[in-house]
C-alpha cells in the first residue's frame, strides 16, 4: 500500500503543486492585463482632452496671427 | 455589451482532448497548461505592445502639435510686442479690399469607416468567417454592380444618406428658382395691409370733427385692418353699429360719405349680396333717405372689408368715369346709386364672401352704362362736404400707384375734381402704373376725400390686386370702353415692356440652369465621400437667400473642403 501510494501520492502532489505553480502564473497573467487596460483607458481620455485643447486652440492662434499680420488689423470674419 | 478589443488567445488552459496513449496524465495536463500560459503571454504582450504603441502614436501626433503651436505662439509674441501702432497706416481701401479671413475648417468624417477600425479589431475581424464569394459573378451581371454589394453593402447607408442629401440640395434648388419665377411673373401680392402714415393726422382730423364721426372712422379703421376675420361676423355687428351712429349724427357731411359708400358698394359691387340687405325703393326722399344711407354704409363697410379678399375688386374701374359730372342734388344720386346696387345684389348668385370673378364679370357688363352717372356725381358731391379733411389728403398715397393714376386722371377731370384731386398730385407718378389702377383711381379718390382712413387700407389694397388680374380679367378690356380718352394708348405699351422683361428674365433663368447643370454634372464627376462637403452643400442651399449666394458657397465650400481636407487615417 505504501508503495501504491507513494508513486500515486507522489503524483498527486506533484499535480497540485504544478497546479499551484499554473495558478501563480495565470493570476499574474491576469494582473499584467487589468494593469494594461487600467493603464490604457485613461491614457486614451487624456489624450482626447489634449486633443480637444488643441483643437481648441489652433483656430484660436490662427485669428489672432491673421489680426497681427500686416495689413490685416481689422477683425475679419471668421467662415468655419 | 462592451465589444472586446483584444483577446487572449488560449483562453482555457487545459480544455484540451488529451492525446492517447499517455501514462501520467497528470502532468500531461499539466504541460499542456504550461504551454497554454506561455502561448497566454505571448498574445497578451503582442497586445501590451500594441497598446502602448497606440498611445505612442498618438502623443507623437500632439506633440507635433503641441511643438507648432509652441511657435507660433512664440512667434505671435515676437510679432506683438514688435507692433507699432503709429507705424501703421490703415486705409479705407484695405478694410474693403482684403480677402475675408477664413480659419481652416477641419472636420472629423467617416469615424467608423473600415479603414479606421483598430488592428486587434481587424485581426478579430479576420478571424471570422468570409462571406460567399459573390464578386466572382460580378463580370457577368449587366447593371455593373458588384455581386457582393447584394448580399452585404457596409457602405450602404452612406450612399443612402449622400444621395438624399444631394436630391434635398437639388429640391431646395429647384423650389428657389420657381419662387424666385413667382416673384418675378406676378408682383408681390399684398396680404397684408399697410398701415398708411397719414393715418394719424387724418385721425386727429376725425377727432376735430367730432367725436362721433370719429368713433365711425375709428370702427371702420379696426374693421378694415381685422380683413383676416370672417367676414359674415363683422358684417352683423357692423350694421347696428352704423345705423346707431349714423341715427346720432346724420349731417351734411355724413351724406357724401353715404354717397361713397354706395359708390364703393356698387365699384365692387361684390355681390355683396347680403341677403338681409334689401334693395332700397327708389322712391326715397328726405327722410326716406335715412333708411337707405344705413344700409348703404353698411353695405359699403362690409364691401370694404371684403374687398382686399375677393379679386372681384379689379371691378372697380368698370364704374368709375373720368368725366366731369355737374354736382346734382344727392337726392337722385342716392336713388341711382340705391336702385343700380338693387340690381347688382339681386342678379349675383347667394352670398359668398369672396365671390368668383366671372359672375362678377358677367355683371359688370350690364352695369357699365349706367354707372357712370351716378358715379360722376359721386366726386362732385365730396366737394361741398370735407374741405376741411381736403389738406391732410395731400400726404396720403403711400402706395404712389394710386396718386399716379389720379395724377393721370387730374388733367381728365375738370374743376369739379379739381380740387379733390389737387391733393394727391404733387407725388410723383411712376413710368409704369399698370392700367387696372388708373380707372380705379378717382374711386380711391372718393374714397380719400372722406375720412374713412380705414378706407385707406383697402383702396392700397386695390391697386395691388388689380395688377395681378389685369392680364387675365375681361375688365381691363371694359375699361378701355369707358375710358376711351387715353388709357388704351398706354396699355399696349405698358404690356409690351413687362412681357419683353419677363422673358429676359425667364431666360437668364433657364441660362443658369444648364450652368448649373454643367456644375453638377462636373461635381459628380469628382468622387465625393465627403460628409463635410455634402452637409455644408445642403445647408447653404438650405440658409442661402439668392441664388448667386448659393452657387457661391456650394463651388467656395467645395473648393475650401478639398484643400484642407484632413481625412483621420490610422
Amino acid at each position: 500500500m505504501a508503495g501504491q501510494e507513494d508513486p500515486v501520492q507522489r503524483e498527486i502532489h506533484q499535480d497540485w503543486v504544478n497546479r499551484k505553480y499554473i495558478e501563480v502564473i495565470t493570476s499574474s497573467i491576469k494582473k499584467m492585463a487589468d494593469f494594461l487596460n487600467s493603464f490604457d483607458m485613461p491614457c486614451h481620455s487624456r489624450l482626447s482632452t489634449l486633443n480637444e485643447k488643441l483643437t481648441a486652440l489652433e483656430p484660436r492662434i490662427e485669428y489672432i496671427e491673421a489680426q497681427v499680420t500686416k495689413g490685416c488689423f481689422e477683425n475679419l470674419e471668421i467662415v468655419l | 455589451m462592451p465589444l472586446v478589443k483584444r483577446n487572449i488567445d488560449p483562453r482555457h488552459l487545459c480544455h484540451t482532448a488529451l492525446p492517447r496513449g499517455i501514462k501520467n496524465e497528470l502532468e500531461c495536463v499539466t504541460n499542456i497548461s504550461l504551454a497554454n500560459i506561455i502561448r497566454q503571454l505571448s498574445s497578451l504582450s503582442k497586445y501590451a505592445e500594441d497598446i502602448f504603441g497606440e498611445l505612442f502614436n498618438e502623443a507623437h501626433s500632439f506633440s507635433f502639435r503641441v511643438n507648432s503651436l509652441q511657435e507660433r505662439v512664440d512667434r505671435l509674441s515676437v510679432s506683438v510686442t514688435q507692433l507699432d501702432p503709429k507705424e501703421e497706416e490703415l486705409s479705407l481701401q484695405d478694410i474693403t479690399m482684403r480677402k475675408a479671413f477664413r480659419s481652416s475648417t477641419i472636420q472629423d468624417q467617416q469615424l467608423f469607416d473600415r479603414k479606421t477600425l483598430p488592428i486587434p479589431l481587424q485581426e478579430t475581424y479576420d478571424v471570422c468567417e468570409q462571406p460567399p464569394p459573390l464578386n466572382i459573378l460580378t463580370p457577368y451581371r449587366d447593371d455593373g454592380k458588384e455581386g457582393l454589394k447584394f448580399y452585404t453593402n457596409p457602405s450602404y447607408f452612406f450612399d443612402l444618406w449622400k444621395e438624399k442629401m444631394l436630391q434635398d440640395t437639388e429640391d431646395k434648388r429647384k423650389e428657389k428658382r420657381k419662387q424666385k419665377q413667382k416673384n418675378l411673373d406676378r408682383p408681390h401680392e399684398p396680404e397684408k395691409v399697410p398701415r398708411a402714415p397719414h393715418d394719424r393726422r387724418r385721425e386727429w382730423q376725425k377727432l376735430a370733427q367730432g367725436p362721433e364721426l370719429a368713433e365711425d372712422d375709428a370702427n371702420l379703421l379696426h374693421k378694415h385692418i381685422e380683413v383676416a376675420n370672417g367676414p359674415a361676423s363683422h358684417f352683423e355687428t357692423r350694421p347696428q353699429t352704423y345705423v346707431d351712429h349714423m341715427d346720432g349724427s346724420y349731417s351734411l357731411s355724413a351724406l357724401p360719405f353715404s354717397q361713397m359708400s354706395e359708390l364703393l358698394t356698387r365699384a365692387e359691387e361684390r355681390v355683396l349680396v347680403r341677403p338681409h340687405e334689401p334693395p332700397p325703393p327708389p322712391p326715397m326722399h328726405g327722410a326716406g333717405d335715412a333708411k337707405p344711407i344705413p344700409t348703404c354704409i353698411s353695405s359699403a363697410t362690409g364691401l370694404i372689408e371684403n374687398r382686399p379678399q375677393s379679386p372681384a375688386t379689379g371691378r372697380t374701374p368698370v364704374f368709375v368715369s373720368p368725366t366731369p359730372p355737374p354736382p346734382p342734388p344727392p337726392l337722385p344720386s342716392a336713388l341711382s346709386t340705391s336702385s343700380l346696387r338693387a340690381s347688382m345684389t339681386s342678379t349675383p348668385p347667394p352670398p359668398v364672401p369672396p365671390p368668383p370673378p366671372p359672375p362678377a364679370t358677367a355683371l359688370q357688363a350690364p352695369a357699365v352704362p349706367p354707372p357712370p352717372a351716378p358715379l360722376q356725381i359721386a366726386p362732385g358731391v365730396l366737394h361741398p362736404a370735407p374741405p376741411p379733411i381736403a389738406p391732410p389728403l395731400v400726404q396720403p398715397s403711400p402706395p404712389v400707384a394710386r396718386a399716379a393714376p389720379v395724377c393721370e386722371t387730374v388733367p381728365v377731370h375738370p374743376l369739379p375734381q379739381g380740387e379733390v384731386q389737387g391733393l394727391p398730385p404733387p407725388p410723383p407718378p411712376p413710368p409704369l402704373p399698370p392700367p387696372g389702377i388708373r380707372p380705379s383711381s378717382p374711386v380711391t379718390v372718393a374714397a380719400l376725400t372722406h375720412p374713412p382712413s380705414g378706407l385707406h387700407p383697402a383702396p392700397s389694397t386695390a391697386p395691388g390686386p388689380h395688377v395681378p388680374l389685369m392680364p387675365p380679367s375681361p375688365p381691363s378690356q371694359v375699361i378701355p370702353a369707358s375710358e376711351p380718352k387715353r388709357h388704351p394708348s398706354t396699355l399696349p405699351v405698358i404690356s409690351d415692356a413687362r412681357s419683353v422683361l419677363l422673358e429676359a428674365i425667364r431666360k437668364g433663368i433657364q441660362l443658369r440652369k444648364v450652368e448649373e447643370q454643367r456644375e453638377q454634372e462636373a461635381k459628380h464627376e469628382r468622387i465625393e465621400n465627403d460628409v463635410a462637403t455634402i452637409l455644408s452643400r445642403r445647408i447653404a442651399v438650405e440658409y442661402s437667400d439668392s441664388e448667386d449666394d448659393s452657387e457661391f458657397d456650394e463651388v467656395d465650400w467645395l473648393e475650401t473642403f478639398l484643400k484642407d481636407k484632413k481625412v483621420p487615417t490610422d
